[in-house]
């Protein structure tokens, strides 16, 4: 064993530390991947710490989209963005709502995220017109286009 | 009472989030996959059909955090074996098993496990598992004992693993003295990502009874994913002295990926020579399904003596979980 090689390696690696780890979406046979340990701390989703809000996770939400129609802009089968008008308030109500974007590089500016963020503010509006708090949000691909996503919010109307 | 002991393991690693043993959130996920095939294989001198049970497995993976930032990670998975419930006499027989460290600095950990040359080759065996797998053929394909490693976070595409294995009374250098230092045998990954590009210089040093370097590269355009590995390794008596290339292959089209790969490798003691080349297909049933056919072909070529030929051909399917 040539310890001096053994201890340069160390030395290089311990000069590629840094906070950088890789983004994901587990497949079994990451498990043997050379990046696993990245699979496991950064793609297990973190369980809520238990607090006063504990309730409000295990709450039923109410979906606000299914399979819809399909986008003339974006051609993602979604529902319709909910115009703001007749304004609806449930005290206490959760609701999920989810709305389409994409990463695409071609991608129009009415796909891109920030679209989204706003059609999910108005359908939020809609549904919790007297207030409302963001409980959770998170992202799952669009399995039928690489690249394009779903923009998750599960919010509950202000009580 | 092995199986006693395994469902109480697991049993023990699933309701650990209820009692929190640990101050910060407890993680858990139990995955796995089930690879069976029909397989015809032919040796020369026997013709069989068989069902094949290709590396299913259960396992469970998760994370605690036990400071901010700093988590405590473990995997532990085990091989089932799907066609005939014996796993080398066993229900489950041990595949990767670890725990570690894993903060801003890296990760460390250690347990039996796959060596950073054997992860080194990320996915480029497009036959993993099957009778085309690359281990059939290259040497550097190993799952120690009694490993200790390191694994540095990514940072400007770069990555590194080394891994340090004691002897524990073994001699692995094969000098007939037994080995009982920390670091006996050694194993090591230098990786760089960008884009679509994988790259790695991997190797082992008193591994399996050998050393080993490899150079492997994976590049992935669009449906096209190429992967490129060449490999040098020989063993610590001088019998073997091996150098040779695997070329691999894949395009997807739709739900549909075509797939080959070619692999040939030579020893230059003795000239004996061993080629492998497979052909197959997958398709996709939906996230984590797939149904596939195969067809592999294994030579053996030594000096003086008449060629062996192993060919497969199969059908199968897999589920992910």
């Amino acid at each position: 064993m040539n310890n001096a090689y053994l201890l340069a390696l160390i030395i290089a690696s311990g000069l590629l530390s840094a906070n950088a780890f890789s983004n994901c979406e587990f497949d079994t046979d990451d498990a043997d991947s050379p990046n696993f340990m990245d699979k496991i701390v950064d793609c297990e989703e973190q369980p809520a710490k238990i607090s006063s809000k504990k309730k409000s996770s295990i709450a039923p939400a109410t979906k606000l989209y299914g399979e819809g129609t399909v986008d003339p802009v974006s051609g993602i089968a979604e529902r319709p963005v909910v115009a703001p008008g007749s304004m609806n308030h449930s005290p206490g109500k959760v609701f999920a709502a989810r709305q389409p974007y994409s990463l695409r590089p071609n991608a129009k500016f009415e796909q891109s995220v920030t679209i989204a963020i706003q059609r999910l503010h108005v359908e939020m509006a809609h549904y919790c017109s007297k207030g409302w708090s963001i409980e959770n949000q998170w992202t799952e691909p669009d399995a039928q286009a690489e690249g394009d996503f779903f923009l998750h919010f599960s919010f509950r109307c202000a009580g | 009472m092995k199986k006693v002991l395994l469902t109480a393991a697991i049993a023990s690693a699933l309701s650990v989030s209820s009692y929190g043993f640990a101050e910060g959130p407890i993680d858990g996920t139990i995955y796995g996959k089930v690879n069976v095939s029909v397989v015809n294989q032919d040796t020369g001198s026997s013709d069989e059909w068989k069902l094949n049970s290709n590396a299913s497995r259960l396992g469970v993976k998760g994370k605690t955090e036990i400071a901010d930032g700093l988590y405590a990670v473990y995997k532990a998975e085990f091989e089932v074996c799907v066609d005939d419930g014996d796993c080398k006499g066993q229900t489950f027989t041990q595949r990767n098993i670890m725990g570690g460290i894993r903060g801003s600095f890296g990760t460390i950990w250690a347990g039996k496990h796959d060596t950073p040359t054997k992860l080194a080759q990320n996915k480029i065996d497009l036959f993993n598992d099957l009778e085309g797998d690359l281990k059939n053929t290259f040497e550097g394909e190993n799952r120690v004992s009694n490993m200790v490693a390191y694994t540095s976070p990514e940072i400007n595409g770069f990555a590194a693993s080394v891994a340090i294995i004691p002897g524990e009374g073994a001699d692995l250098d094969q000098d007939g003295i037994d080995d009982s230092g920390l670091a006996d045998g050694m194993s090591y990954s230098i990786s760089y990502t960008k884009d679509n590009l994988f790259v790695t210089v991997a190797g082992d040093q008193d591994v399996d009874n050998q050393d080993l370097m490899r150079v492997v590269a994976q590049y992935t355009m669009d449906d096209l994913q190429l992967g490129v590995m060449y490999q040098q390794n020989e063993d610590n008596l001088g019998t073997k002295d091996e150098s040779g290339f695997f070329v691999s292959a894949a395009y997807t089209i739709d739900k549909t990926t075509l797939k080959a790969q070619y692999g040939s490798i030579e020893d230059d003691v003795d000239g004996d020579k061993e080629n492998t080349l497979s052909l197959g297909a997958d398709y996709k049933l939906a996230k984590g399904t797939k149904v596939y056919v195969f067809y592999t072909d294994n030579t053996d070529s030594a000096v003086g003596q008449a060629d062996t030929d192993d060919s497969a051909f199969g059908v199968g399917m897999e589920h992910k979980f």
